[in-house]
């Protein structure tokens, strides 16, 4: 059962279906959201554009469950999904090594160059220490993430399972729908 | 040396996105990694690199870093007498 819903666009963030007011757009609404919402956590600075809409909607999403209290926790899992991968970030890492003359490799744009850091990032500021697993497909698939979720309820540890599509291509255009899923009523 | 330090802080932040410091938030004197600006092994790595492109220093041994990366002051310090740029 789907306790919770995230769902963040360039212009646009619904959480549990209200819409969060805010006056930026892009990547400057993430930050701004971030501030209002979040503010603890500096590390969300250094992330690519992907991370950040990740990272963003699953603190969302989890304020709206409550009661946060970062405890390591084995019962929850991460399973995302997107189409574009890294996109953003290999390009960006690439334009570091583009030219033999300012050939300077950025360790911290090459940190970001694989989708699945963006579970991994989630899980470690929640020390989730469930499954985490980042997929990239053609396009949105309800049908593929569903049984994903079905797969990892299969795991008799998991109880819940944050879920979803995070998708980016630039600083301007991203798209996040992120569920929190709850094992109980999928029986 | 004071010029040196105000630059260094500024790439500093810019280098490793430290949203919301200005210079004159940064110490000198205190320790970069740990305590003091909390800077991660990542960061480190991004700071050898910026210490090449900017002042074209090759650390041949990063561990050496552990030492120069104290402060930005002693990393100040390492720069003026290594530069070649």
């Amino acid at each position: 059962m789907i306790t919770h819903s995230v769902i963040i666009t360039s212009d646009k963030v619904v959480v549990d279906g209200q819409t969060l007011p805010h006056k930026e757009q892009g990547s400057a609404m993430l930050t701004e959201l971030y501030r209002s919402h979040v503010g603890d956590y500096p590390k969300f600075f250094k992330m690519d554009t992907l991370c950040k809409v990740g990272f963003l909607a699953s603190e969302l999403l989890l304020n709206a469950e409550g009661d946060r209290n970062f405890e390591p926790r084995e019962d929850r899992a991460v399973i995302l999904f997107n189409r574009s991968s890294s996109l953003q970030a290999d390009t960006h890492y690439q334009s570091t090594i583009q030219e033999a003359d300012n050939f300077y490799p950025s360790p911290a744009a090459f940190v970001y160059t694989l989708p699945n850091i963006v579970t991994g990032e989630i899980a470690i500021r929640n020390k989730f220490m469930g499954e985490t697993s980042f997929m990239v497909i053609e396009d949105y698939d309800e049908q593929t993430i569903m049984q994903n979720l079905a797969n990892a309820f299969q795991d008799p540890v998991t109880e819940s399972v944050i879920s979803g599509w995070c998708d980016c291509m630039d600083e301007e255009h991203f798209e996040a729908k992120l569920f929190l899923n709850n094992k109980l009523s999928n029986r | 040396m004071d010029e040196l330090i105000y630059t260094l802080k500024k790439q500093i932040i810019e280098a490793l996105n430290l949203e919301d410091m200005t210079p004159e938030d940064i110490d000198e004197n205190a320790a970069l990694f740990g305590e003091g600006l909390g800077l991660d092994s990542i960061d480190a790595l991004e700071l050898i690199v910026m210490m090449e492109k900017n002042y074209g220093i090759k650390l041949k041994d990063p561990a050496q870093g552990k030492e120069i990366f104290k402060s930005v002051a002693v990393m100040a310090d390492f720069i003026s007498k290594n530069r070649t740029k």
